[in-house]
């Protein structure tokens, strides 16, 4: 982050809708069906995309994409938001809608903010661009695993000198929210975001993370993957090698929603049935998506994003995402941030999601971690369906933190 | 630390005349033999506060009530825990003899080509910190790391999967057996050229072969010096917390930094107490091998080579050759190789090493050594002036620091400040303590003070007392006596002792894990953030810088095996 973004956005930018930009810029979501092929077919996807680096913009938007409408017409300052968005091919060609950072209160003033996860430094990365464009601004990082921070949290409680946490799962905050350790989020916050992910306004979702099924397209097609994740085991199409992390926390939080949903006798039985079909064990889901474009597995399970980071590395790898339907394979976890009820600066606390929640914000996720960003404005990049568009189970995301009995169940079968 | 040459100080033994009776007179109750009140206050204040954290500790943990910490401590994880810690510590141990003592055996007895260099290097891996040497491993062979790289480069990618993993007690145990192994080469080594060779002589002509001679006549006489090395190992490896972190094998000290995180506050409290159990055990044994080494005579040692090695000599450099290989020439390579391919990853300031980090490190390195050494000095002055019982309980309770490991010593304090404080006095003073750079330095103070006693206590001893009982003559005040006389002659050791702790604290791993306050990057803060998230790249540099700093403080200790 230069100066001259952060004059930039200063500069008065709410009469730079750019009107050309936005008709080569939208882009269209067809229906999920052909979306779970992601580029099968070679339209619209992110193997279409990488493989020739033309297509990358998918189809005009002729029959009025769903998901993409900006909310209202300011669209974003295009230099001062090519700051935040990621490069490759999946970053091309975006139009973006939503509250540019410019509109936003100032942040100013010392924030310590616990961080649960944090994408491998990205969420650091992003902090720090808070810090260049507010002089006034300095952050004080905490960082350590989702449950480590909630735990850390309920322990401290009133004693806490964290202001904010900002974790990647959102049980993890629905955790600390439960023991009335968290500040009611005013609407202005909010609002941009979906109900669904700020139930109580306790939390406030930031980037959905989908689980998936990452699957190499020279030995399956997306139809082949079946819609409902309890049919694995016994499915033809995926008797060849599969592959799983058990030890990886979003993995785990799957085996705890398939618990919630379809009880414990079912899932021993799938943990079993799994592994008497053929599953290796790796020590992440980045790895396993590696492996499905390696050739070495057929399928496997990961969160939607790894295959776009493959994807990103090696454009022409043969790796695509097929999503199940309405059960704990197409579960939609959040990552969210909270305002610890302790705080002294519970404003800044608040004026800073804010800020997560901005354009330049939404876009630095949806491009550099692909994840699914949380405001309308912002589009998931590369033909990734919309949140609309897939269909995961009802769920209360708060359910996640009840880790102990899926820990149990995995060792009792011997998964971990 | 270094061994003072220095004669015991005769004065108050025999030499008690009229001078003493006439200064005693003078002095009042300051006579030697009863020093000053306010140094003995000073000094047991000091002592209670360095063991007030395991004091603490027992007095949460016997506030469990019997029946759950027995459920506790006898749950699968508990024992699993427990075996695991036992199965490496007696893995590692015995690796390093194995590795140790045929180092010793010839570079001392033989005539080794390059015998000095080849001494050196086989004691130079304790200046590699042993996290950084697993770090530099995994970063070799871990998922994310060269040797996968370079398969896939080939076109070898399927086979990575099926090669073993770089997890768990193997990798463990490699690790901490490379870089603890110099322990048993450096006592056994001592051992050796403390042995009268006259004795092998005299075997050799009694027609005993040389393999003969050494199990008959040598093993018995270094085995002393063998074991005080084993059982540094044993003690280092139970109490190291970053190699089994980094290699995720569940030892007691990750396993409490992991329930450390998760607040699980009993079990990792009694996690603790077990641990502290098993160090005392090796702590016991130790101190009895230690006392019985000292019973050394004969005819001066000879460091001249006893074994000609012949046609072999070649062959037989290949072993310490080997080991330098593993020990130093790879990690240091790795990490160089690191440090000059580009890191992957994002751009952006959010991984960055910032200089800032090191300012940080050296800041609160810069506290911890001041306050260290105003702590040292009443103990060490008490120490060195009185042989009272009250005398040797204060100093030996300074010796806390070497029992407890860091993990036991964060976790300690970070119940105490954030839950203990905030019932007990309040949430105000709970927020000014918890998390705070004082809280921390008071942890690294606890960790080093044996340090900066060690060294202080030796100039202390080595100051001529009529030259303080002149002083007083003169018409010095007592405090005008110490800052003339005792200070200027002390401050060689205490400022060895400062440099020492600096040192040290500079690349302490888990304290400063734990107890930083939030924001506060240091240098190893910043290479256990970055080596978590893989990005190897960014840890190369600090972490050879970890090595330079790491390799200065070991000076001491190297030096005072060369002198031996």
């Amino acid at each position: 982050m230069t100066d001259d973004a952060g004059n930039d956005r200063m500069a008065d930018n709410t009469n730079m809708t750019h009107d050309d930009d936005t008709t080569t810029g939208r882009r269209t979501y067809r229906r999920r069906k052909v979306l779970a092929g992601l580029g099968a077919a070679g339209i619209a996807g992110l193997a279409g995309c990488g493989s020739n680096g033309e297509n990358a913009t998918a189809e005009p938007s002729s029959d009025g994409g769903t998901a993409t409408e900006t909310s209202g017409s300011e669209a974003v300052d295009e230099a001062f938001i090519e700051e935040f968005r990621g490069s490759g091919a999946l970053a091309q060609n975006r139009d973006i809608g939503g509250t540019s950072i410019a509109e936003l209160p100032n942040l100013s003033g010392d924030l310590t903010i616990y961080l649960g996860g944090g994408e491998g430094g990205l969420y650091r990365d992003l902090i720090a661009r808070f810090e260049n464009i507010y002089p006034d601004f300095s952050a004080q990082i905490r960082a350590s695993g989702t449950a480590d921070a909630a735990n850390t949290l309920i322990n401290e409680g009133p004693a806490t000198p964290a202001d904010v946490f900002w974790s990647v799962d959102a049980g993890s905050l629905a955790a600390v929210a439960q023991r009335g350790l968290t500040a009611t989020l005013p609407s202005a916050v909010t609002e941009p975001v979906p109900l669904e992910f700020h139930p109580e306004d306790l939390w406030v979702g930031i980037a959905g993370r989908a689980r998936s099924v990452p699957y190499n397209t020279d030995v399956l097609t997306a139809e082949e993957v079946p819609e409902k994740v309890m049919e694995f085991p016994n499915a033809d199409a995926l008797s060849g090698p599969m592959g799983w992390a058990p030890t990886y926390g979003a993995f785990q939080a799957f085996v705890t929603a398939m618990r919630v949903l379809s009880g414990e006798q079912a899932t021993r039985e799938w943990l079993n049935g799994m592994q008497e079909s053929n599953v290796t064990q790796y020590s992440n889901e980045f790895l396993v998506s590696n492996a499905v474009a390696d050739g070495a597995l057929d399928a496997g399970f990961a969160n939607h994003y790894y295959a776009l980071r493959v994807k990103a590395a090696r454009p022409n790898a043969p790796i695509d995402l097929a999503f199940t339907s309405d059960d704990a394979g197409a579960l939609i976890n959040a990552a969210g941030a909270e305002v610890m009820q302790a705080s002294q600066n519970k404003q800044l606390g608040f004026t800073f999601i804010r800020h997560l929640l901005s354009a330049e914000a939404q876009e630095f996720f949806a491009t550099r971690t692909y994840a699914y960003p949380m405001v309308p404005g912002v589009p998931p990049v590369g033909g990734l369906p919309t949140i609309d568009e897939l269909n995961p189970p009802s769920f209360d995301l708060t359910k996640l933190s009840n880790l102990e009995p899926t820990l149990r169940l995995m060792r009792e079968t011997g998964v971990l | 630390m270094s061994a003072d040459s220095s004669e015991p100080n005769p004065v108050g033994t025999a030499s008690d005349g009229q001078f003493g009776r006439l200064r005693e007179r003078l002095t009042g109750d300051a006579g030697r033999e009863q020093p000053d009140t306010a140094l003995v206050v000073l000094a047991a204040a000091v002592a209670t506060a360095v063991l007030s954290p395991v004091v603490w500790l027992g007095w949460r943990a016997s506030r469990l009530g019997i029946g759950e910490a027995i459920r506790l401590a006898a749950s699968d994880t508990a024992v699993d825990v427990l075996a695991n810690s036992l199965v490496l510590v007696g893995v590692v141990t015995a690796a390093s003899v194995a590795l140790g003592v045929p180092l010793a055996v010839v570079t001392v007895q033989t005539d080794l080509p390059f015998r000095r260099l080849w001494t050196v290097l086989a004691a130079l891996p304790l200046v590699v910190p042993s996290y950084i040497g697993a770090f530099a491993y995994v970063s070799a062979f871990g998922p994310s790391g060269v040797l996968p790289d370079l398969l896939t480069q080939y076109g070898l990618g399927f086979v990575t999967p099926y090669l073993p993993t770089v997890y768990g007690l193997g990798g463990t145990a490699l690790v901490l057996t490379l870089f603890t192994y110099p322990y048993v080469f450096l006592t056994t080594r001592a051992s050796l050229l403390s042995f009268d060779t006259t004795q092998l002589e005299a075997a050799r002509t009694l027609n005993h072969s040389y393999p003969r001679a050494f199990r008959r006549v040598i093993l018995p006489q270094i085995a002393p010096g063998v074991t005080a090395g084993a059982l540094l190992v044993a003690l280092y490896t139970l109490s190291d917390f970053g190699t089994p972190a980094i290699m995720r094998y569940d030892v007691f000290t990750r396993v409490i930094y992991v329930e450390l995180n998760a607040f699980g506050q009993s079990r990792a409290t009694l996690l603790s107490l077990q641990l502290l159990a098993v160090t005392a055990v090796i702590l016991a044994l130790e101190s009895r091998v230690s006392a019985d080494t000292s019973s050394g005579y004969g005819s001066p040692a000879s460091a001249s080579p006893v074994v000609s090695l012949g046609r072999f000599r070649w062959v037989v450099t290949l072993l310490p050759a080997g080991v330098s290989l593993f020990t130093l020439a790879f990690p240091v390579g790795i990490l160089t190789m690191w440090l000059v391919r580009s890191g992957p990853g994002y751009s952006g300031g959010g991984l960055a090493f910032e200089p800032a980090f090191a300012l940080n490190s050296a800041y609160a390195a810069a506290l911890a050594a001041g306050v260290t050494v105003l702590f040292a000095l009443p103990v060490a002055l008490y120490a060195g002036r009185s042989n009272s019982l009250l005398a040797r309980a204060v100093e030996r309770s300074t010796y806390i620091g070497y029992a407890m490991p860091g993990v036991v010593l964060g976790l300690a304090l970070v119940f105490f400040a954030s839950q203990w404080l905030t019932q007990a006095v309040g949430v105000g003073v709970a927020r000014a303590v918890y998390q705070s750079l004082p809280l921390l330095v008071f942890a690294y103070v606890v960790r080093f003070l044996p340090q900066a006693v060690g060294a202080t206590r030796s100039s202390v001893a080595g100051i001529d007392r009529d030259l303080v009982g002149a002083a007083r003559l003169l018409g010095e005040t007592p405090s005008g006596a110490f800052r003339r006389v005792t200070l200027p002659l002390i401050s060689p050791g205490l400022l060895a002792g400062a440099a020492l702790v600096f040192l040290t604290t500079m690349k302490e791993l888990d304290t400063t894990l734990i107890l930083h306050p939030t924001g506060f990057t240091t240098i190893v803060t910043y290479i256990w953030r970055v080596q978590e998230a893989g990005y190897y790249g960014r840890a190369a540099l600090p972490a050879l810088v970890l090595v330079a700093v790491s390799g200065l403080s070991m000076v001491p200790l190297l030096k005072g095996s060369d002198d031996a």
